[in-house]
């Protein structure tokens, strides 16, 4: 028995597609062989007429075609005044369709932030939300209670975009019956369990606070240049991009792009603070305790970190 | 006197999403409107964020060319601060635009473009079954090659830009790592990997041969030299292109704009009227918002000007798209490759378009070999970049005033203008390739190149319309249009 895949954009820069396509074990075409996937859409991939595509779509919503799984990707865009109308297919929002949809869907992904919790399209006059989040609130488009015909809420998959590696991994685990358990915002544990901070390999410069102020270097990046990667939940440097790449491995901060409020209202680049000390900390920390550890990290910096020698 | 038929049209995605509807008289498109119709109001959610927030903000309006967005926002804000970055970080922003370019050229063509080649239409021709072995959608050699390759000169991308799409490596005053010299041997393995594909399968000959083309003479000379030529996906791609007719369609205004890109001696800018090669000068660009979905004042503004308050009319007005009309001294002008091509002077394209304009045989091929030339660059790039140089220079704080980005991306001229004031975003405005190419009509009422590209197509099946496909994606509108999708109206 195949197993269909349905993949719809709604307000999205495409930058999940494109992850998907990079995706490297399996990567997509293998995915399709080996897991027998029906690819019933995807704007990028499925080579069909305008009429086929109707009744494809016609057949899923009769309940006539079986829907496995259901990719969104991209914001919902609801705007102006809940119409729909700043995102449409053929004059007709396509909130609409994704509703009908997801009503017959065995399994729904978001993928990538924007579907996950508005991500970007959630902070301009559009009316953008995600599926079933916006932002830290779960009820987003669907509504808290909705469960998808497998009994599951819709399963985020944050990132900005997601890494292709999870959307294909996640895929496989559905068609294979593999429980996957949720965090409070709805991501899959098994990825979005670990901080982007474990496995940064700037780790040494960030346990004895040995911080950067300007770009280039080779210290850690959470006290003045903004980095999330102690507070944002992915696996960016667990699972590298490109086979290679991280944001913090080229000196660029995380930028939380997997955390529900991104894009964060504050500036990206500079660390709000409280007397020095970011304001954000980690999960479970205590601003007491953790100011006196980093006091004696700091005291305890070797100079060798403090001369930038060791290599990152 | 033959049927006229009113037909609707979605394509998906181009920075959104596309409708297109057109009008058929006798079996020829003999009207045309260009629709974008999503809008994620990227410039207001700009407004009043922070000075650098524009270079994490502005790559997510497209997952394509993400690269070439946060090129164009550092350029911006670099010319504010008035700093100049290193050599070494020139290098490394042009190489990394190199690999999007190219990746989107591959990706382009042989998973958007080439499956139209296995539409049914052609299924008599004696080379479809040939056809079909190499481009059918998931199945063909090619396709399945490109996705392979492409990914794999990505990597180059994780190496010195940490990840793609979305990469985020360029910041004012430079970039924000140093490759070491073993990450860089790796990129010199992954272009040379690449480089041996491309030529081998593409081009069937090496680069450094198919450089010695430079007219449509020995463009045909190149092709029956030998076997290996005829055969390769671009010999191919030459005999199957001129056998069903893409150099008879798709011929459009005849005007092209390029802002320059790299190096200014390897893409040129400039703007093309009747052959004419003008100097470019940004302050006459202006955008015109007669047919679409925003409020206008009546006249056309320059980008600095320029405002984005949406005014979704619906069907009632003339309006029709979210798209703005970008125009230069008031005039349409398509850009890409071939634009690029023309205004920098690349004596083949020259000489292809001389007679008769362009074409979408023409388009499509300044796509194909445009990788020919920029892979020797890029070697030459990775071959210069000194550890005894500086990659980044900090610059000093962010100072109010107002500065533009302009430059070549993958699909042509991209322009971001932004203003600063109180260290704050006080206006962003944005012009993409696809916003030059689709662009509705203006307030003369002049189609965009889109549009008036696909006046006088032939349509002889109204249920087929693949004509229509190569028109469009010849533009390579930064989408993956299912123009095969058709409803008919009336
Ligand atoms: S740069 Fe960021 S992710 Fe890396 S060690 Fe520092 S805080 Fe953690």
């Amino acid at each position: 028995m195949s197993n269909s895949l349905y993949w719809m954009q709604c307000g999205s820069c495409g930058g999940d597609s494109m992850s998907f396509l990079n995706s490297e074990s399996p990567d997509i075409i293998e995915l399709i062989e080996t897991f027998n996937i029906n690819l019933l859409w995807h704007p990028s991939l499925a080579y069909i007429t305008h009429e086929q595509h109707t009744q494809v779509v016609k057949k899923i919503i009769s309940g006539e075609q079986s829907l496995d799984i259901l990719c969104i990707e991209g914001a919902i865009i609801r705007g102006p005044s809940g119409t729909g109308v700043y995102d449409t297919s053929i004059s007709e929002p396509k909130k609409d369709l994704v509703i009908k949809l997801a009503n017959q869907a065995k399994y729904v992904l978001a993928v990538g932030t924007c579907a996950s919790y508005g991500g970007v399209c959630s902070a301009g006059g559009v009316e953008g939300t995600g599926l079933q989040f916006h932002k830290k609130n779960n009820g987003g488009f669907l509504g808290d209670s909705f469960l998808s015909k497998g009994g599951y809420p819709v399963i985020n998959l944050p990132g900005c975009p997601c890494h292709g590696e999870i959307i294909v991994r996640t895929i496989m685990a559905l068609i294979s019956d593999s429980k996957i358990l949720l965090t409070e915002f709805n991501a899959p544990i098994n990825w979005y369990g670990i901080l982007v901070h474990q496995g940064c390999t700037r780790n040494e410069y960030h346990e004895y606070q040995v911080e950067d102020k300007v770009f280039g270097d080779k210290g850690c990046l959470f006290f003045h240049l903004g980095c999330h990667g102690p507070i944002a939940y992915g696996s960016c440097n667990k699972l590298l991009w490109n086979r290679y790449g991280s944001k913090t491995r080229i000196g660029i901060p995380c930028l939380g792009c997997t955390m529900p409020d991104f894009p964060q209202p504050y500036p990206f680049f500079s660390t709000r603070n409280i007397e020095g000390i970011p304001l954000s900390l980690p999960d479970g920390i205590d601003r007491a305790h953790y100011i006196a550890y980093k006091g004696i990290a700091a005291a305890t910096a070797p100079k060798r970190l403090k001369e930038r020698k060791t290599n990152i | 006197m033959g049927k006229t038929y009113n037909l609707e049209i979605p394509l998906n995605r181009v920075e959104g999403d596309l409708e297109l509807k057109v009008q058929i008289e006798d079996n020829r498109i003999n009207d045309a409107w260009i629709s974008g119709v999503m809008f994620r109001d990227f410039e207001n959610i700009l407004k009043g964020r922070a000075a650098l927030d524009g270079i994490v903000i502005t790559p997510r309006i497209c997952g394509i060319c993400s690269t070439g967005h946060l090129y164009a926002a550092n350029k911006a804000i670099e010319m504010i601060l008035d700093i100049e970055i290193p050599d070494n970080a020139v290098r490394l922003r042009n190489l990394a635009l190199m690999v999007e370019m190219i990746q989107g050229d591959m990706r382009h063509g042989f998973l958007y473009f080439f499956p139209q080649f296995v539409n049914i239409t052609y299924s008599h021709i004696p080379m479809f079954s040939e056809a079909v072995r190499r481009y059918a959608p998931l199945k063909g050699e090619i396709y399945i090659e490109t996705i392979k390759e492409t990914k794999k000169l990505l990597e180059i991308m994780g190496i010195i830009g940490g990840q793609w799409p979305h990469t985020s490596f360029m910041i004012p005053g430079g970039v924000s790592a140093i490759p070491n010299e073993s990450d860089l041997v790796q990129c010199v393995y992954l272009l040379k990997h690449f480089k041996f594909w491309y030529e081998k399968r593409i081009l069937g000959c090496h680069v450094e041969r198919f450089l010695e083309v430079k007219n449509a003479s020995d463009l045909d000379i190149w092709l029956n030299e030998n076997e290996l030529h005829q055969k390769s996906d671009l010999g191919f791609y030459i005999r199957y292109a001129k056998e069903i007719g893409l150099d008879s369609i798709g011929k459009g205004h005849c005007n092209f704009i390029s802002f320059g890109g790299f190096d200014h001696n390897i893409i040129h800018s400039g703007f093309s009227f009747e052959g004419d090669i003008e100097e470019f000068n940004h302050e006459k660009i202006s955008e015109s918002l007669a047919y679409s979905w925003f409020k206008d004042n009546n006249r056309d503004e320059h980008p600095f000007q320029g405002e984005t308050r949406a005014y979704a009319t619906g069907k009632e007005s003339k309006k029709y798209s979210w798209a703005k009309a970008p125009r230069y001294k008031g005039i349409p002008a398509e850009t890409g490759p071939l634009s690029e091509k023309i205004i920098s002077g690349n004596p083949l394209f020259y000489d292809l378009i001389k007679h008769k304009g362009p074409n979408v045989f023409i388009r499509e091929l300044s796509r194909l070999v445009r990788v020919a030339e920029t892979i020797p660059i890029m070697e030459k790039y990775l071959h210069e970049i000194s550890h005894s140089e500086p990659f980044y220079l900090s610059p000093k704080n962010i100072v109010d005033g107002e500065g533009f980005g302009l430059i070549n991306v993958a699909r042509g001229a991209l322009g971001h203008w932004v203003k600063i004031k109180q260290g704050k975003i006080s206006n962003y405005q944005i012009i993409t390739p696809t916003s030059w190419n689709a662009s509705p009509r203006d307030s003369a009422g002049i189609r965009g190149p889109m549009e008036e590209a696909l006046i006088g197509t032939q349509i002889d099946n109204i249920s087929n319309l693949v004509n229509i496909e190569h028109v469009i994606r010849s533009f390579d509108p930064c989408l993956v249009c299912t123009v095969h999708s058709l409803k008919i109206r009336n």
